[in-house]
């Protein structure tokens, strides 16, 4: 669950990024953050992860009370989420099977979990058969899905996606938010900014557009695969 | 933290070191280098003190003792000399062996000079060296207090000069080992600083997945440590190699640096376990401290 009461944010540059923002998204939820660069979605990201501190007001996140979590705090807060970006991210020097695996080294888990619990993520997202590659022998959507696998590995309660389709094929685009919306259907809460809007009409939920650091539009429309 | 994880950790500080061979390979030249700097200057600083220490053991304070004084009396000023702290050793020469000496290093026309003389004309003496040089003046005043002591004849004048070449030997190495420590760390921690910020990425996302800063500098405290220990291996060798070099020729050309009193030099077999010792640590808590440091600044996302 992601709650932010009466939250601002304002730069030393003297630039209101986000202005008392409300905002309640609850366990199971996937909701599309949409609106136009600078309106402040990638501040509100920022937000979640505690990577920066609001200026006023609240935020709670899967329960952390981030203005009161310690800095050294901060990594037990982030094993509860996932991310994706835009860019991947990938550690190109680890196979597929390592860059997953890696998440769950960090997090200190059995041996023997990881031996199981990865190929089966990576399996999840159809990649069994990459998972000796190295991300630069993969293609952006399967890179990707290689992301989206680091991000499911370790069960988190919310999987932040940053413009997960920004660098993929339109075609890809949709089994991507396909594969988010598969996870989301087993429970895990789902945050995805994007820009594409046709993406958007074309899934639907939950939409919540900001724009110039205030929340313009937050409702729930049917989707066009729907009808 | 799990042993697995440990394992995990200490695997990856190992291919880290592969991984980067590059900025491996760039930070074992340098920490070879300057511990091989380092380590030579200390060495040559140890020696010079050595060979300095030699010629001042050889210098001798001889006391001359009144004439005709009893045994006894010459006994009870030799255990009052003895028991000054400075001296070192005490030795009586008899005026007897003096002139035996004397003749025996004149040629025969020379000793016929003396076939005349019905008295040895020698005074018996002492002989004493000082545990300190720069003492020597103040220990030789003291002597002087002395009943049945004649006179006493030092090489003060040299020792003086012994004195101010130490001290300023003393500065001058002190003075290049601590720069060239300065100079290394500035390197190693701009070097460890690049081959960091290569990673930086990776650390990135290290955070992002919820990693504690103990597990991200782990595997570069380990690689940096390695690489340390390699690099004071080499250097180890290296001055081994250079070492004995230097000392053969000193040693088995004795004409002219002996009589110089320098073929006084620590063998190798004498210094390897502190010089070995020495470097291991260096290189190790250089590489590991100068990891950390670099890493320091990636580590706040």
């Amino acid at each position: 669950m992601v709650e932010f009461k009466d939250v601002s944010v304002k730069y030393s540059s003297g630039v209101d990024a986000l202005n008392k923002i409300n905002l309640k998204i609850e366990d199971g939820d996937f909701a599309f953050v949409v609106g136009p660069s600078g309106a402040g979605k990638s501040t509100l990201i920022k937000l979640v992860l505690k990577e920066i501190d609001a200026t006023s007001g609240e935020i709670v996140v899967n329960g952390f009370n981030l203005n009161k979590l310690r800095r050294r705090k901060i990594p037990a807060l982030r094993r509860t989420i996932g991310v994706v970006f835009q860019d991947f991210r990938l550690i190109p020097t680890m196979t597929v099977y390592e860059n997953v695996a890696f998440v769950l080294r960090v997090i200190d888990a059995p041996a023997k979990y990881i031996r199981s619990r990865v190929p089966y993520v990576i399996n999840l997202v159809g990649l069994s058969n990459k998972a000796k590659s190295y991300p630069t022998e993969l293609s952006g959507g399967e890179q990707q899905r290689v992301a989206l696998a680091r991000a499911l590995v370790n069960d988190p309660k919310l999987i932040i996606a940053d413009e997960p389709t920004g660098n993929i094929d339109p075609a890809l685009s949709y089994e991507i938010v396909g594969l988010l919306k598969g996870i989301n259907e087993c429970g895990t809460t789902i945050l995805m900014v994007t820009h594409e809007h046709d993406l958007v009409r074309h899934f639907g939920g939950r939409i919540i557009n900001i724009n110039s650091g205030n929340i313009a539009f937050d409702e729930y429309i049917g989707g066009s695969n729907e009808d | 933290m799990k042993i697995s994880s440990m394992r995990y950790l200490v695997h990856q500080g190992f291919k880290g070191i592969w991984k980067n061979r590059m900025m491996s390979f760039a930070s074992f030249c340098i920490m070879l280098v300057s511990l091989l700097m380092v380590g030579i200057s200390v060495l040559l600083a140890l020696n010079i003190n050595r060979i300095i220490g030699g010629i001042e053991e050889k210098s001798e304070v001889v006391v001359q003792i009144a004439d005709g004084i009893s045994d006894a009396d010459r006994e009870q000023l030799k255990n009052n000399i003895g028991a000054l702290p400075n001296v070192n050793t005490i030795e009586f020469y008899s005026k007897e062996k003096a002139w035996q000496n004397m003749m025996e290093n004149m040629t025969a026309e020379e000793r016929a000079l003396f076939d005349y003389a019905d008295d040895n004309p020698l005074p018996d003496t002492f002989r004493l060296t000082v545990h300190e040089i720069k003492k020597m003046t103040e220990t030789t005043t003291q002597i002087e207090t002395f009943p049945n002591v004649e006179t006493t004849r030092s090489p003060t004048a040299f020792a003086d000069t012994l004195i101010s070449i130490r001290r300023v030997l003393g500065i001058i190495s002190g003075a290049i080992v601590l720069a060239l420590i300065i100079v290394c760390l500035i390197i190693i921690s701009n070097t460890t600083r690049a081959s960091v910020f290569a990673r930086r990425k990776e650390i990135n996302i290290m955070k992002y997945v919820g990693a504690k800063n103990s597990f991200i500098r782990i595997p570069f405290f380990i690689e940096g440590m390695v690489v340390g220990v390699l690099a004071a291996a080499g250097a180890l060798a290296l001055t081994k190699f250079a070492y004995e070099g230097v000392y053969a020729i000193f040693n088995d050309d004795f004409t002219l640096w002996s009589v110089l009193g320098v073929s006084n030099l620590y063998p190798f077999e004498d210094l390897f376990p502190y010089v070995a010792a020495s470097y291991a640590i260096a290189g190790a808590v250089i590489g590991a401290v100068g990891t950390s440091f670099s890493t320091g600044k990636h580590l706040n996302v």
